[in-house]
């Protein structure tokens, strides 16, 4: 295995400079090492808490091919319980959605709290001699390793030794709260509209983190029917990109004026406005109101993402545009295909017409019917499908984009009282965000 | 908004098959399976009502007994003639790559039945539709099943598409995008 092992290394050196071996995103060996090395301890995102905000709602969600139910107890507790019978292995829950006090086994009728306390085995007595055989009182589904959560989004980890989720997501927290925390409420999320693709899970996770450069012609026709005016080539390279720890994202420039005048340009409602300026810090603030950055796309490693982007969607003569945001997860199948999760995100707090038109503007936008995803993933599965032949294995695609040979940026980061947010950011076209996610992926893929 | 279940009241069971509403309704369906085959989606506009709400649920497994089978708030589509027209007009630009080149498509129709309503202006048409779409010559195609419920209106002397509500068999789509119609 010594030749493997330097192949790996080889593959690693040249992800770390910016060139990316092609057959990273359709490599049966590799995505048995994510599985392995990655997905076996990063925090994964599962579910939103609003999705069960009552007292026995549950949801069922995987980690790579493991279920779990998250289930709200009779305390309003949040578990995360491994979906399978102690006894025989059964999934104890088989849809994927709604209200249960119990969850009982089809097989042989053991019955699960939604808690996880294994409650009721039929002829404990006659079939174990009660305790003495099976210690029924002390058992309970297999809980995940780890569960935790921020702003309302749990995450799981497979790892009972993560470090902390607020420390690994760390500074990147600080641009997750424009998305996840617009009011006191937080957010409540709808969906997700789930659909596979025969793409590698990789490829939006980067897209996503920091590929301005693929808007303007990618998403050309959006622009072309006036549904998003942003996009245009000479606009969207003013905008930003920033990396803070586990996580990065895009921005826009927005033109000239205050706080509340470049958050109504976007399309929030004066309302909303008060709420969002009684929940961000200043320093949030100030990345908009003084800095002239509103957040657009972004990725959490390994594999969720985010949206925010405020087209026009309504039938009327003015130009009135209103936001929408989204939450992605990037639900890896194998080497070649992902399970898109695609969640509608809208502050609690927010006025019933603005929920309706910005749910109308994200179907309209992303998702399965959006029109600027459908474009991307016809992209992702081409790039997929030829990754995977043996010329992919010759060739390193250059993501080296901002850096010139010496490694010196083309264009230097931008100064902390030009960008009020952690981390670092740049304007203009440039890869670091693909960079750096790649490099978080290779760390974790070299440690045994 | 209305749904095409709230728009079209049926009354009773389905016509008998030589009905003339019937035979209208059928070839009504057959027509327009052509026209989203050949993606002659600017005719196919003109087949549709000012007001029309064109809605597509995603599926969910349910309990048994759960009482719903739709996740709440949630849908692939959730159009009315402005949104769908935004569509049409996108596939019109020369930007639109998903379909270009544009997939080989076949929108299969059948168990189609009709139901008059208690005004005459109005037709509830059910129907199961298979789409399957072949793109390239790599992945293999693609399918989607799924049952309508339309609600057909009198204008003038056709029949203008005035609701539908698709019902999509699968919870997971196997299909990379929905840049159809369906």
């Amino acid at each position: 295995m010594a030749g493997h092992r330097s192949a790996l290394e080889n593959v690693l050196e040249n992800v770390r400079r910016g060139m990316i071996p092609a057959h990273i995103y359709n490599d049966k060996e590799l995505f048995e090492l994510e599985k392995e090395r990655l997905f076996s301890r990063a925090w994964v995102f599962v579910a939103h808490e609003s999705e069960i905000p009552h007292d026995g709602d549950y949801v069922v969600r995987r980690v790579l091919d493991d279920s779990f139910i998250i289930t709200r107890d009779a305390k309003g507790e949040v578990h995360a319980l491994f979906n399978m019978c102690l006894h025989r292995g059964m999934q104890v829950c088989r849809a994927e959605m709604g209200n249960a006090s119990n969850f009982r086994c089809p097989y042989h009728g053991w019955t699960y709290r939604n808690d996880g306390r294994l409650t009721g085995l039929p002829f404990h007595r006659e079939a174990y001699g009660g305790d003495d055989g099976f210690r029924r009182s002390s058992q309970t589904l297999v809980p995940a390793p780890n569960l935790a959560s921020y702003n309302g989004l749990i995450f799981i980890s497979m790892d009972a030794g993560a470090q902390p989720l607020e420390d690994f997501l760390g500074d990147f927290r600080f641009y997750l709260d424009f998305y996840t925390k617009q009011s006191r409420g937080g957010l409540e999320v709808r969906g997700p509209q789930r659909w596979r693709i025969k793409a590698n899970w990789k490829i939006g996770a980067e897209n996503f983190a920091g590929d301005m450069y693929h808007t303007p012609h990618t998403h050309a026709s959006i622009v072309d029917i006036g549904l998003f005016r942003e996009p245009k080539a000479q606009k969207r390279k003013d905008g930003a990109t920033y990396w803070a720890q586990c996580g990065g994202g895009t921005t826009y420039k927005l033109p000239p004026g205050s706080f509340d005048e470049r958050m109504r340009y976007v399309g929030y409602p004066v309302e909303m406005i008060d709420y969002i300026k009684g929940v961000w810090t200043p320093e949030q603030q100030r990345l908009v109101g003084e800095d002239g950055f509103m957040i657009s796309a972004a990725s959490c490693f390994p594999n969720l993402s985010f949206v925010h982007n405020w087209p026009k969607v309504l039938d009327s003569a003015d130009d009135d545009v209103l936001p929408f945001i989204s939450i992605r997860l990037w639900q890896p199948i194998s080497e070649n295909e992902t399970e898109v999760c695609s969640w509608f995100a809208v502050d609690s707090a927010a006025p019933p017409e603005y929920k309706k038109n910005s749910y109308k503007a994200y179907l309209m936008c992303f998702g399965s019917t959006g029109m600027f995803e459908q474009d991307d993933v016809e992209n992702w599965v081409s790039l997929t499908n030829t990754a995977g032949g043996a010329m992919a294995r010759r060739l390193l695609l250059n993501s080296r984009m901002g850096l010139l040979s010496d490694n010196r940026p083309v264009v230097d980061r931008l100064p902390s009282e030009a960008f009020h947010g952690p981390g670092y950011a740049q304007v203009g076209y440039n890869e670091n965000n693909q960079r750096a996610l790649l490099r978080l992926w290779a760390e974790h893929l070299e440690l045994a | 908004m209305t749904t095409s279940a709230e728009l079209g009241k049926p009354v009773g069971k389905p016509l008998p098959f030589n009905d003339t509403r019937h035979l209208q309704a059928h070839q009504f369906l057959v027509d327009e399976a052509y026209l989203l085959d050949a993606q002659d989606y600017e005719t196919w506009l003109d087949t549709l009502a000012d007001d029309i709400r064109y809605l597509m649920p995603v599926r969910v497994t349910t309990a048994l007994g759960a009482g719903f089978d739709t996740s709440p708030g949630m849908a692939h589509f959730d159009e009315d003639k402005y949104s769908l027209s935004r569509r049409v007009a996108r596939f019109a630009t020369e930007h639109a790559w998903t379909e270009d080149p544009p997939s080989r498509m076949r929108h299969f129709i059948t168990n189609v039945r009709t139901f008059a309503c208690e005004d005459e202006a109005h037709l509830v048409v059910e129907s199961a539709e298979l789409l399957f779409r072949s793109r390239g010559d790599v992945n293999e195609a693609a399918l989607v099943s799924c049952g309508r419920r339309d609600v057909l209106r009198s204008d003038r002397d056709q029949w203008k598409l005035a609701g539908r509500t698709i019902l999509v068999d699968e919870s997971v789509l196997r299909m990379q995008n929905l840049a159809v119609f369906l």
